[in-house]
């Protein structure tokens, strides 16, 4: 059963500054050397959380296959980010045999690697090798596990037999782990990446920012910025007002939304979609109190969704009942599960003798968690928890004591990955301490079913996360974005890891 | 003492005393009443300006923030008063010892001083937090450590002046033990140099406070604090400035209540050095 | 004379050596292994035992204690663990963008303070010296943070006339490196300048009160000429020292201005590495800090014994 590993919003921000004398302010001022050709077009792009390094193969965070997948790297398919559907890429088309054991795929002709080679499916084979060899260390990775093999059946073809009928290994490859490096191209993938997308790295200037370059021999449809930097911040402040004096045209992912009353005027566009990332505030079930159900549902019944959301995330954000966006085939509106209801909520405690129980909610120090975990305490102390927060260092100590350690009673997380509800919720070994065997049982038959039947089976699963209060679901982050108006092109809802540039353009 | 220093009243003394004298107040008052409950998300509107019913406005969490800033005198004084404390309580005995001892001892206690002053108190509370978590305790632990040097210095320095005269000559002549000697002659000497460097202190605790809550590595939400609240206001800046400066203000206050009565005592105990 | 430059250079070393062991050991005991942080969350224990061992994190402490400490000497520590960048050249870019700041800042803030501080002092009788002293009172006591927001705010965001933040090198591009200095530095020069100021006017109102000033005037010199000819050399003393620890605590201290407005500098450097454990980096950055306070204390000292004939002990001055 393939565990699927969480990698938390605050990785997946990033941007960084470059304020070189060419591209500062692009779009406010006139640029003299830029109105003659496309090639010069240049675009500033501010993220938060720097990428460690540039290998996700060996380095966990969402900031590296943000900056990296799709535009540099490529996989056989991609999620679309505006239609969310899975479109072709590297492969233009693929088959599925009858026993649903083997996907045959037709890659296309053209194609090379950064470093001149041609993009083979000897290439794709290697890929997939290398993701199930020790290479690869990070938990993604087993994904791949249900492949029994990969064969270059023919210059351009290539063939992948599963060890058992599997729904999401498909999807699956139109992530990290899909992604295709070159069997020469992989000697020193944390500083100098090789793919065949159309962009290729440029450049890394350290605590500041990555630029990309188009790459000139590239496939596919070239894309319309010539250079693209991903200028990374610690600060929002800072951001904002890097976005107010047109030092960036882009703020990639807003991590203050109370901020964006600031950019609602005609000379900026504020874009809200939907991303993957549900804000998890997650029980400690293997002890006392959340142990018993109806302390957890105590909980649940405390927390006024709606004023939470507006409260803390500027109303900016969608409600869900459980671990399912509405992206997401076999999503149900939840909500209605557990509506706010104090009453109810110090009833439930009363009744398991645990009014007035002392709780440590333990935050990592990330924007949303920290300023929800504001308002969790608040509503819960009404409904008679004694809470305790405190916030821990993200990644390092938030991994160590409440991850590993599960030395907590609550936390607040975001999830971002894709279609992680088995991954979070089907482990009891996870920090969340859930994965009983009936919902273990019926993530399996999703897997291995039809898909009418992997539908109804995650809707279940779903249904019994909620209603078993093994969590609860604060809301789904919101994919917001301030850009000049100008811009189009610009990924509404965050689908995948990816800030996917190909569409980017400027009018 | 208080003698001399009624006979000295400056108006450094007066405007810093009177200052700090509010902000114990406002801790004092705050263990009693609150305008409104503390740290509660109340389901009104927030960014509200000052009025009747929340004197200085709400902030983004719905909370007042009145109650916060009255909340947060208790925070920043707990802050000095520990930093400040520790430092004393370390550096006072260490310079006093350093003074006392055989040249070669005393040199090398106070080169081990120079050491730690050289981690200044960011690094240290920077050093701390990723060892326990950002929060209040470390704040103060580290600010009261890297305090510490400024202490033992200015203890050495005035020990060394008191062991010189002819008191202490006489004391010793007399048999008197080191121990007897530091505490009935040179303690009550350098007193009142210790209680100028501890306002002083004080004031740059509060500073440093301020500064670690904006890295985030100060007090952590859900507890009131002038620093968290200037670092929670800041993404707001520009549409609600009055969150920023209220904070803001309160920090200044008290570092200038603080710093005008480190001066004043200075300028009141030591006649030499009156400017008045 | 330099028999006690020669005592005191001994002294750094020594000091600087016992600072290495602090350092190193602190290191030690911070939680959270830095294998397992690099490779994230499910990584197996397996990769996790590998990277511990690729990187010697295994061996016994005294052995990588060594192998850092001649790493440092040759300007090489080492790589980090998860970027594999270079350490060496990454901390000596960092530096120098902090040095720049500090640099501009605490010139300002001398230029600012020397001619306030002693107007102060001469005047402090009179109501605008008064002021002067109680407008310093409160520069000194507004976070230098508080300052670069506003002035973000105003001269950046409302009236366009300066970028609001980031980081370019001099070589590459000079008029815009200065227009990214200015509004930094200025943070930074408001408190330290107030602090600075407030040292000059107590140094030169000790001297004003001296004897020998008295002398010079009844020699017939003017109280400007006296003040400059024999108050400066003696106020220098303390205003140095100060300038010192200033100095000193602005390597760290501005980080909270490298944040506000995002230069990459040193103290970010710090922060990050932390939050990433690469105790590497952190453990060297924490070196060069500690190095850099303690060269500057030595300069001060020696500065000293130069300028004030009377520290000088024993020999021939």
């Amino acid at each position: 059963m393939a565990t699927r590993p969480f990698s938390a919003l605050g990785c997946a921000m990033a941007g960084a500054i470059v304020l070189s004398a060419c591209s500062a302010g692009s779009s406010t001022n006139d640029d003299p050397s830029g109105s003659d050709s496309d090639s010069t077009q240049e675009v500033t792009i501010g993220l938060f959380a720097e990428p460690a390094s540039l290998d996700f193969t060996t380095t966990d965070g969402a900031a590296i296959p943000q900056a990296l997948l799709y535009n540099v790297y490529e996989t056989l398919l991609k999620v679309d980010s505006a239609t969310g559907d899975v479109v072709p890429a590297l492969a233009s088309s693929y088959e599925v045999s009858e026993d649903r054991l083997t996907y045959t795929f037709q890659l296309v002709q053209d194609a090379t690697f950064s470093n001149g080679a041609e993009f083979t499916a000897e290439d794709a084979v290697f890929s997939i090798d290398r993701v199930k060899s020790d290479d690869w260390t990070v938990s993604l990775k087993s994904a791949m596990d249900v492949v029994e093999s990969a064969e270059a059946t023919g210059e351009h073809e290539l063939t992948v037999t599963l060890s058992q009928p599997d729904n999401s290994w498909l999807y699956a490859m139109t992530t990290g782990v899909g992604a295709m490096f070159d069997t020469e191209g992989v000697g020193d993938l944390a500083t100098d990446p090789i793919g065949t997308g159309p962009y290729v790295f440029a450049n890394w200037d350290r605590g500041t920012s990555i630029t990309l370059e188009r790459n000139e021999d590239y496939w596919g449809d070239a894309p319309f910025f010539g250079v693209v930097e991903f200028a990374y911040f610690e600060d929002p402040n800072a951001v904002n007002s890097a976005m107010l004096t047109g030092d960036i045209d882009v703020v990639g992912t807003v991590q203050a939304p109370e901020s964006l009353a600031e950019f609602e005027t005609d000379e900026f566009q504020i874009i809200e979609g939907t991303t993957n990332g549900e804000v998890v505030l997650s029980f400690n079930s293997d002890k006392a109190p959340f142990s018993d159900v109806r302390v957890r549902q105590a909980a649940r019944y405390a927390i006024d969704h709606p004023t939470l959301l507006d409260t803390c995330w500027a109303g900016r954000g969608e409600l869900i009942g459980s671990m399912v966006p509405p992206t997401d085939p076999w999503y149900e509106d939840r909500t209605g599960d557990y509506p706010f209801d104090l009453d109810k909520a110090k009833e439930l405690l009363a009744d398991s003798g645990n009014e007035g129980v002392a709780v440590r909610l333990r935050l990592p120090n990330l924007p949303y968690a920290v300023a929800c975990g504001t308002v969790v305490e608040s509503m819960l102390e009404d409904a008679g928890f004694e809470v305790t927060v405190d916030s821990l260092e993200f990644p390092a100590t938030w991994l160590e004591e409440v991850f590993t350690a599960k030395d907590f009673d609550m936390s607040i997380v975001s999830h971002v990955e894709p279609r992680d509800m088995q991954a979070v919720f089907g482990d009891p070994d996870y920090y969340t301490t859930y994965g009983i065997p009936e919902v273990q049982a019926l993530f399996d038959e999703a897997n291995t079913g039809t898909e009418e039947e992997q539908t109804a089976k995650m809707k279940e699963a779903a249904a019994l996360i909620s209603k078993d209060a093994a969590a609860d679901f604060l809301f789904l982050l919101p994919n917001l974005i301030v850009a000049d108006p100008d811009i189009t092109g610009l990924p509404e809802n965050a689908v995948s890891t990816s800030f996917d540039l190909s569409a980017l353009a400027r009018e | 003492m208080m003698r001399l220093v009624m006979a000295r009243l400056n108006p450094s003394l007066i405007v810093g005393g009177g200052l700090v004298l509010l902000v114990v107040l406002l801790a004092l008052v705050s263990f009693v009443w609150t305008p409104h409950p503390p740290m509660k998300v109340l389901a009104t509107q927030a960014y509200q300006r000052p009025n009747a019913e929340f004197w200085l406005g709400t902030d983004r969490f719905r909370r007042d923030v009145f109650t916060q800033i009255v909340l947060g005198s208790r925070t920043a004084l707990f802050v000095g008063f520990v930093s400040v404390g520790v430092a004393a309580l370390v550096g006072v005995p260490l310079g006093i010892f350093a003074a006392m001892s055989p040249t070669w001892l005393g040199h090398l206690v106070m080169r081990g001083n120079d050491i730690v002053l050289a981690f200044p108190a960011l690094l240290l509370a920077i050093m701390f937090a990723a060892l326990y978590g950002g929060s209040t305790q470390i704040a103060m632990v580290a600010i009261g450590i890297a305090t510490v040097p400024s202490f033992a210095r200015i203890t050495r320095s005035g020990a060394l002046g008191v062991l010189s005269t002819d008191f202490v000559m006489a004391a010793r002549a007399a048999g008197r033990g080191p121990f007897a000697i530091a505490t009935r002659h040179v303690l009550p000497n350098v007193v009142g140099l210790i209680i100028v460097q501890a306002s002083v202190s004080f004031a740059i605790a509060i500073l440093a406070e301020a500064a670690l809550a904006y890295l985030g590595l100060g007090t952590p939400t859900g507890q009131p604090s002038w620093g968290r609240m200037l670092f929670e206001a800041q993404t707001t800046y520009r549409s609600a400035a009055y969150l920023v400066l209220i904070p803001g203000g309160a920090i200044a206050l008290a570092v200038l209540g603080f710093n005008l009565l480190g001066d004043g005592l200075r300028d009141a105990l030591d006649p030499k050095l009156a400017r008045r | 004379m330099i028999l006690q430059l020669l005592r005191r250079l001994g002294v750094l070393i020594a000091s600087v050596a016992v600072s290495t062991v602090v350092v190193f050991g602190f290191m030690q005991v911070l939680p959270g292994n830095p294998a397992r942080v690099a490779l994230g969350v499910n990584a197996s224990d397996a990769a996790v035992a590998r990277m511990t061992e690729q990187y010697g994190l295994d061996r016994p402490l005294p052995v990588q204690y060594f192998e850092w400490i001649v790493g440092m000497l040759r300007l090489d520590p080492g790589i980090e663990y998860i970027s594999k960048a270079p350490i060496g050249p990454q901390i000596g870019d960092r530096l120098l963008v902090t040095l720049w700041l500090v640099a501009a800042a605490m010139v300002l803030a001398v230029l600012i303070a020397v001619p306030v501080g002693t107007w102060m002092a001469m005047r402090h009788r009179h109501i605008d010296g008064v002021v002067l002293s109680g407008l310093s009172q409160v520069g000194v006591a507004v976070p230098a943070f508080l300052a670069g927001i506003v002035l973000i705010s105003v001269f950046a965001v409302r009236l366009g006339w300066l970028p609001s933040g980031g980081w370019v090198v001099p070589a590459s591009d000079p008029v815009g490196f200065v227009q990214r200095l200015i509004l930094p530095s200025i943070s930074l020069a408001l408190v330290q300048g107030s602090v600075l100021a407030r040292y000059v006017r107590s140094a030169v109102l000790d001297e004003l009160h001296q004897d020998y000033l008295r002398t010079a005037q009844a020699k017939g010199l003017r109280p400007v000429q006296a003040v400059f000819r024999h108050t400066v050399r003696n106020a220098a003393v303390p205003v140095v020292t100060v300038l010192g620890l200033q100095l000193a605590g602005l390597l760290v201290g501005a980080v909270v201005i490298e944040r506000v407005f995002v230069i990459p500098g040193l103290g970010s450097l710090l922060l990050d590495s932390v939050g990433q454990r690469e105790l590497l980096t952190v453990q060297t950055v924490v070196m060069v800090l500690v190095v850099a306070v303690l060269v500057i204390n030595f300069i001060v000292d020696a500065l000293y014994v130069v300028i004030d004939p009377r520290l000088r002990v024993g020999g021939r001055a």
